[in-house]
C-alpha cells in the first residue's frame, strides 16, 4: 500500500456520494418534468401568445401586460380572477372541512383500543371506494342523478315534495354544495387512512398512562393525540389545499366547462382551461398559472405558520 | 451558404408538392386518417366504400364538445408537414359553424387539381360553403341539410285539427303565426318547443350581417334579436323549456308521452337525434311529419374536406366522388339511411316515387319536401367565429331562462367568453 492511499483510508470512507447518486433521478425528473416547466410558463406569461382560427399570433413580449389585463376590473366592477379565486377558496373550504372533521373522527374511533372496531378493513376499503372512480365519471354521475329530468328529480316528484322538477344547477349553492359533497366523498377515505396512520405512530404507553390517569376521551384527543398529530395534520392540510387550489374536473364536468350559475362556481384552472381551449392562449394562461401558484405559496405558508407554531 | 440551404429546401418542397401530380401512378400511402368528431360518416363510409387493397383506414374520432375536436384537428395539421407519411391527416370532416376556418387556409387544397370537378349534382350552398375567397372548391358534403319544422301529428290534430303537411305549414308559415299556435298549443296543455334554442337555427341562418363587422366589432344581428325577444315570451309563457338543444331533458319529450308539438332538423336529425321517438316500447314511430316551417334554413351538414400534404391525393379524390356523384352509393344513402343526399337528380328520383315514404314520417315522402327547400337556403355572412360564438350566446342565456341571472348580466358573460376565445374581437 503506497502512502496516498494510506492517507485516503485514515480519512474514512465517505458514502455521501452514494447518496447523491441515488437521488438524482429524482432530480433530474423534477427538473425536466416540474421545474423547467413552471419556469417556461413564467416566461410564457409575459408574452401574447394565442391563435386564432388557424393563425398564430406572437409570441410577443408584452411585460406584465397579461397581469394586468387580468387585474383590470370589468364593466360591473369585478375583479373577474380575484371572484374565481373566491370561488375556489369556497368550494374547497365546503369541502375540506368536514372531510378534515370527519376524517378525525373516523381514524380515532378506528385506532382506538378502547372500542376496537371489527371488520376494520372492511370500512377501510369502503371509504376509500369513492377515490378510485375518476373524477369525471363521477361528475358525470352526478350531473345525470341532478338533472331536470334524473332519478332525484323524479324521486322527489314521486314523493310529492315538488311538483314541478328542481333545477339543481340554476343555483348557486345547489352547485356549490353538489361540488363539495363529491369532493367531501372523494378524498375523505384518504384523509381518515393518512390520519390513522399518523395516530398510530402515536406511542401507545402515551394513551395507556393518559387512561390510568383518569383522562377522559376528550383530554385524551386535545391533550394527547391532536398535539402529537400536528405535522401529520398540517401535512394533510397542506396537501388538500394545494389540491384543492387546483380544483378543476369535478366542476368542470359537473358544470359542462360554463361554472354556472352566473360563473360562481368557476374555479380558477377553469378560468385558465378557457383561455387554453380553442385559442391556445399561452400568454394568459400562462399569467393565471403563475398567480395559481403565488396564491398556493402564501396560503400554504400561512396555514404552516399558524398551525406549527411553537407553544 | 445559408442561401444554398434555403433554395434547396424551396425546391425539395416545390418537389414535394409537384409530385402528386407529376407522378400519379406512383404508390399512395398506405394508412389513410380521417379525422371526425362522431362515428356518423364512418358507419357510411364503412358499408358503401370501397377501400382499395392494402391501405388501411385510420379513424381518429374526437368529440366536438368544447371545441375538442378542433384542438386535436388543428394541431395534427399544424403538425402535416413534420408527420411521417402514414400520419398525416389525409380527409377530415367539418361543420357548417367552421368549416370556414378550414376552407379560408393554406391546410386544405384545391380538389378540382385531385379530380373532383364534376358538382352539377350537388347543391349550391353546400359548395359555396367549402369554396375559399379566390373561388378555390376545397371540400365536398355528402349530404345537404335544409332543415324542417318536424312535428308530432296526434299534438297537431288537437291544436290546429289537422295533421296535413300542407294545412300545418299553412298554419306556421311565418313567425307571428308560430307565435299564436304557441298560446293555442299551451292552452291545450303542450309545449310548443322543447328547448328555449329549438328555434335558433331558423333566425340565426337568416342573420343580415356577420358575428363581426370589418373591424372586429361584435354586432349582434336584428334576427339574433328576434330570436332572443320571442325566446323569451316562450319561456315566460311556458311555451318552451330551459333545456339546450342536446339535453336529456328535451329528447325525453320525443316519448310517446312527451307533451312538445315542433322539433326543427335536417334529415340526419331522425336517425342522430330521435332516438326516443324511434323506442320501439316508448316512442312514437310514424307520428311525426315534417313541413317548411316559418324560416327557410339548413343545420349542420358534414363536408369532407382535402388537407394539404395528403399522401393518398387518389384515394382522397375517389372517397369524394363516390359520395357526391355515385349514384348507387348516394340512392343508399336516401334508401337506407334517411340521409337527404348531395345528389340532386338521386333525390329527385325518390321525390318523384309515389311509392317512397319514411315509416318513421307516418308514409310521408320526406325528399320531397327538403327538396323544395333546397332552393331558399342561402349561405352567407359566415365567420370563423361562429360556432363558438352561437354555443356561448345560447349558454349564456340558458342561466338567463333559467332564473339565475338577469339578461344583462348573461350578456355580460357572454362577452367575458368572447374575450376570452377570441381576443381579437371588440365586445361593447
Amino acid at each position: 500500500m503506497n502512502e496516498k492511499e494510506l492517507r485516503r483510508n485514515q480519512k474514512g470512507v465517505s458514502y455521501a456520494k452514494w447518496g447523491y447518486l441515488f437521488i438524482l433521478p429524482f432530480f433530474l425528473a423534477y427538473f425536466v418534468f416540474t421545474f423547467a416547466p413552471q419556469v417556461l410558463t413564467i416566461y410564457n406569461s409575459f408574452f401574447e401568445n394565442y391563435r386564432e382560427g388557424l393563425k398564430q399570433v406572437g409570441p410577443n413580449f408584452v411585460g406584465f401586460g397579461n397581469y394586468v389585463k387580468l387585474f383590470t376590473p370589468d364593466k360591473s366592477g369585478t375583479i373577474n380572477i380575484l371572484k374565481y379565486a373566491g370561488n375556489t377558496l369556497i368550494l374547497w373550504l365546503l369541502g375540506a372541512v368536514p372531510q378534515i372533521l370527519i376524517a378525525l373522527l373516523l381514524a380515532i374511533f378506528f385506532t382506538s383500543y378502547r372500542l376496537n372496531i371489527k371488520g376494520q378493513q372492511f370500512f377501510k376499503t369502503v371509504i376509500y371506494m369513492p377515490n378510485l372512480i375518476m373524477a369525471s365519471a363521477f361528475s358525470m354521475l352526478f350531473f345525470t342523478l341532478f338533472s331536470n329530468v334524473g332519478p332525484v328529480n323524479q324521486l322527489i316528484q314521486a314523493w310529492g315534495w315538488s311538483d314541478v322538477p328542481i333545477d339543481f344547477f340554476a343555483y348557486k349553492g345547489t352547485v356549490r354544495g353538489l361540488i363539495s359533497l363529491m369532493n367531501f366523498l372523494m378524498w375523505f377515505g384518504n384523509t381518515t387512512i393518512l390520519l390513522m396512520a399518523g395516530i398510530m405512530g402515536i406511542d401507545q404507553d402515551l394513551f395507556e398512562a393518559a387512561n390510568l390517569d383518569g383522562a377522559s376521551s376528550v383530554q385524551t384527543f386535545f391533550r394527547i393525540t391532536l398535539p402529537l398529530l400536528m405535522p401529520i395534520l398540517v401535512y394533510t392540510i397542506i396537501t388538500a389545499m394545494i389540491g384543492g387550489l387546483q380544483m378543476f374536473d369535478v366542476p368542470q364536468v359537473l358544470t359542462k366547462g360554463k361554472g354556472m350559475p352566473d360563473r360562481t362556481s368557476m374555479t380558477l384552472v377553469m378560468y385558465l382551461n378557457n383561455y387554453l381551449g380553442g385559442s391556445k392562449n399561452y400568454g394568459m394562461s400562462g399569467a393565471i398559472s403563475v398567480i395559481i401558484f403565488i396564491i398556493t405559496g402564501i396560503l400554504s405558508l400561512v396555514v404552516f405558520r399558524t398551525l406549527n407554531k411553537k407553544d | 451558404m445559408k442561401k444554398l440551404i434555403a433554395s434547396l429546401l424551396v425546391l425539395v418542397l416545390v418537389f414535394a408538392l409537384c409530385a402528386p401530380a407529376a407522378f400519379a401512378d406512383e404508390p399512395e400511402g398506405k394508412v389513410f386518417n380521417i379525422y371526425a368528431w362522431n362515428e356518423e360518416f364512418k358507419g357510411f363510409f364503412e358499408k358503401y366504400y370501397t377501400v382499395p387493397e392494402g391501405v388501411t383506414v385510420n379513424w381518429v374520432i374526437v368529440p366536438s364538445d368544447n371545441g375538442a375536436y378542433q384542438d386535436a384537428l388543428d394541431a395534427a395539421l399544424l403538425n402535416q408537414a413534420d408527420a411521417k407519411d402514414d400520419d398525416k391527416v389525409d380527409m377530415f370532416l367539418a361543420e357548417a359553424d367552421y368549416i370556414l376556418k378550414y376552407v379560408d387556409s393554406d391546410f386544405t387544397q384545391d380538389i378540382q387539381a385531385l379530380g373532383v370537378n364534376d358538382f352539377s349534382n350537388a347543391y349550391k350552398y353546400t359548395v359555396q360553403a367549402a369554396t375559399d375567397a379566390n373561388g378555390v372548391v376545397k371540400g365536398v358534403s355528402f349530404q345537404c341539410c335544409p332543415s324542417a319544422l318536424i312535428y308530432r301529428r296526434s299534438i297537431a290534430k288537437d291544436v290546429l285539427g289537422t295533421d296535413d303537411p300542407a294545412e300545418v305549414q299553412a298554419a306556421l308559415s311565418d313567425w307571428d303565426k308560430f307565435n299564436a299556435v304557441a298560446a293555442d298549443a299551451k292552452a291545450k296543455g303542450y309545449y310548443m318547443t322543447a328547448s328555449f334554442a329549438e328555434t335558433f337555427r331558423p333566425f340565426s341562418n337568416n342573420c343580415t350581417m356577420p358575428w363581426v363587422d370589418a373591424d372586429n366589432n361584435l354586432q349582434m344581428d336584428p334576427q339574433i334579436e328576434a330570436w332572443m325577444a320571442q325566446t323569451d315570451e316562450f319561456i315566460k309563457n311556458g311555451y318552451t323549456l330551459t333545456a339546450g338543444v342536446w339535453d336529456d331533458e328535451k329528447n325525453v319529450q320525443m316519448f310517446a308521452d312527451g307533451k312538445t308539438m315542433c322539433f326543427f332538423g335536417p334529415a340526419w336529425y331522425f336517425n342522430f337525434c330521435m332516438g326516443n321517438a324511434q323506442d320501439p316500447e316508448k316512442g312514437c314511430s310514424g307520428d311525426w311529419a315534417i313541413c317548411e316551417g316559418p324560416a327557410a334554413h339548413f343545420w349542420g351538414g358534414t363536408w369532407l374536406l382535402a388537407p394539404a400534404g395528403t399522401d393518398n391525393p387518389s384515394m382522397l379524390a375517389d372517397v369524394m366522388n363516390t359520395f357526391i356523384n355515385n349514384e348507387d352509393v348516394c340512392t343508399k344513402l336516401v334508401a337506407n339511411e334517411a340521409q337527404f343526399s348531395n345528389n340532386m337528380a338521386v333525390n329527385a328520383k325518390f321525390a318523384a316515387d309515389p311509392s317512397y315514404g319514411s315509416a318513421f314520417l307516418g308514409g310521408q315522402n320526406d325528399v320531397a319536401v327538403f327538396s323544395e327547400m333546397t332552393d331558399n337556403i342561402v349561405w352567407q355572412n359566415h365567420t370563423i367565429y361562429d360556432q363558438l360564438l352561437n354555443e356561448g350566446l345560447q349558454n349564456s342565456l340558458q342561466e338567463y331562462y333559467r332564473g339565475s341571472v338577469d339578461q344583462n348580466t348573461a350578456m355580460e358573460n357572454f362577452y367575458l367568453y368572447v374575450n376570452e376565445k377570441y381576443p381579437t374581437i371588440v365586445t361593447p
